[in-house]
């Protein structure tokens, strides 16, 4: 076996382990108790923390429903509404300027642009539940959501649509025999993506949720501050278990198919 | 004039309403309050605020910080991925490196954070390694790699969070630009390996690559998580600084606060108008 073909085996399994050792870490730590330096494994495993989630009052459960509720509904909500104004956008003479115009609330730091619009949300009594983020959160994803449709309204589906058109067919049944079809898988991806960024946000939902609406990411971070580093690695975990899964579910069909 | 249909005017209201009006509100909202036209302390018009902004360095070390953060995770990325691209994109076009490659983009800003600090910490998982191979013989001995003045923890946050995203980019590309057919020619005129990976696989990534790098950079000058957790209090990021200056208990510094919102919103609208004017092909994501 020669030296370079070692070398770049060697080179894999260290991406390898980089892309699975932070995974296999945060589960260890969930199910850790007492890890004192230097021992470089825990020194007590136990399920004393899954437990604490299931049937104590650990607020993690319900911080995992109230996470779920709101990145379904951002999804949801994102993907309907993108996919109709996507279409608006793509056929429009001003396509360039207006795609700006989308582009400009999803490069802004979330953060900084809750901070901004925080006061507005006061004025609604948007603060502090879960109706004000789903709101917020859909002001970053929208605009995502319209991005990643206006690719698909080419010049193939409005040839397709004028087709039915010339040959009888109402608009609404060219929606739906001909464009959602073609359009299911992309709908479907699009669906997840828009699910992770609700997911995965933070800065934003701690700003106008207030601390008071407990998604996952906040109940993360509240760990991490206490030092609580076995609820907050458990916490990591559901954080992490819906995207691996939909990641999976992503690449097994999703991609295979559009191959 | 031909009369909307409904649905174009619902579109239109979509757009506004949830992308165009609240950056209109938003923007003006933090102008109006950094030049003291609004908010309660405020007595108005007046250039106060901006003045003692810059009466320190913070700002500037503080987008610059932002920016260097950005610019060295990125680099690492981009070479990496590359390099993954150009040597084993069939090993990371199927099998089990294509679903290897996915993990990292299962994982939130704030998980990312929250691993590394367990990891490069003093008392993380590198140090007790470190400390049973004999390489160190106390907690103290070990370098400190989180909240250090280097920023090495934030860079390899964010270096791991945005290698997934651009080694599917670039095995991606590899693919759709038939590289590989453009090196065999090169080899079979004479070219050597090094000179194809250097004069036709690195430039045709990086030029088709650009417009991505630039939108990547741009959402890394925001990041807040891994910067909040794996930094120093100075200097601070600038999504770091605004939330302090706005969310603390200094009523005074709030003006000030949204004069940083209102300079972060000017440059990056600037940088992304600039990016999508020169990116000739559509925008899309």
């Amino acid at each position: 076996m020669s030296t370079t073909f070692k070398k770049r085996n060697i080179l894999l399994w260290l991406l390898a382990i980089s892309f699975i050792t932070p995974i296999i870490t945060l589960f260890f730590l969930s199910f850790s108790k007492n890890w004192r330096f230097p021992a470089i494994l825990p020194q007590q495993f136990t399920f004393e923390n899954w437990s604490y989630l299931f049937f104590s009052g650990g607020n993690i459960a319900p911080s995992f429903l109230i996470s779920l509720v709101i990145a379904l509904s951002v999804a949801l909500f994102a993907t309907l509404l993108g996919f109709i104004t996507s279409k608006y956008i793509a056929y429009h003479k001003y396509r360039k300027k207006l795609l700006m115009l989308t582009y400009f609330p999803f490069a802004l730091s979330p953060v900084i642009f809750a901070l901004c619009l925080k006061y507005y949300f006061i004025k609604m009594s948007l603060t502090g539940n879960v109706q004000g983020i789903i709101l917020a959160q859909l002001i970053i994803a929208f605009p995502y959501s319209v991005i990643f449709f206006t690719g698909f309204w080419n010049q193939r589906i409005k040839q397709y649509e004028d087709l039915v058109s010339t040959l009888g067919g109402t608009t609404s049944y060219a929606f739906r025999k001909i464009v959602m079809p073609i359009a299911k898988s992309l709908i479907l991806v699009c669906f997840f993506q828009c699910f992770l960024i609700s997911w995965f946000e933070f800065g934003l939902t701690s700003i106008i949720g207030y601390g008071k609406v407990e998604t996952l990411t906040i109940k993360v971070y509240q760990f991490i501050t206490e030092a609580n580093i076995f609820y907050a690695a458990l916490s990591c975990c559901l954080l992490i278990l819906p995207p691996v899964i939909l990641l999976w579910f992503n690449k097994k069909f999703i991609i295979q198919q559009a191959k | 004039m031909s009369k909307q249909k409904p649905i174009h005017i619902i579109s239109f209201l979509l757009l506004f309403v949830f992308a165009i009006l609240p950056l209109i509100l938003g923007f003006g909202f933090a102008l109006a309050y950094s030049f003291g036209l609004i908010g309660g302390l405020n007595q108005g018009f007046t250039l106060d605020n901006w003045s003692a902004l810059f009466e320190n360095n913070d700002v500037v070390i503080s987008f610059l910080y932002s920016g260097w953060l950005a610019i060295a995770s990125l680099t690492l990325s981009v070479v990496i991925s590359m390099a993954i691209a150009i040597f084993f994109h069939k090993k990371f076009s199927k099998g089990i490196y294509s679903y290897l490659v996915y993990m990292p983009l299962a994982f939130p800003s704030i998980v990312a954070a929250f691993f590394f600090a367990q990891f490069l910490g003093n008392s993380g998982i590198l140090s007790r390694i470190c400390y049973q191979l004999g390489i160190i013989d106390n907690i103290q001995s070990f370098p400190n790699l989180v909240n250090d003045q280097y920023s090495f923890g934030i860079i390899v946050a964010q270096f791991f969070l945005s290698l997934p995203f651009f080694t599917l980019l670039y095995t991606g590309l590899y693919q759709t630009e038939r590289i590989d057919d453009y090196t065999q020619l090169a080899n079979s005129l004479g070219a050597k390996n090094r000179q194809s990976i250097f004069r036709i696989s690195i430039p045709i990534l990086l030029k088709k690559s650009f417009p991505n790098i630039v939108m990547y950079f741009i959402f890394k000058i925001g990041a807040y998580e891994v910067p909040l957790l794996l930094g120093r209090s100075t200097p601070e990021t600038v999504s770091v600084l605004a939330v302090r200056k706005l969310q603390k208990f200094n009523l005074y510094d709030i003006p000030q606060g949204y004069a940083v919102a209102v300079i972060y919103t000017i440059i990056i609208l600037s940088l992304l108008m600039l990016v999508l004017k020169t990116n000739k092909n559509e925008y899309d994501i």
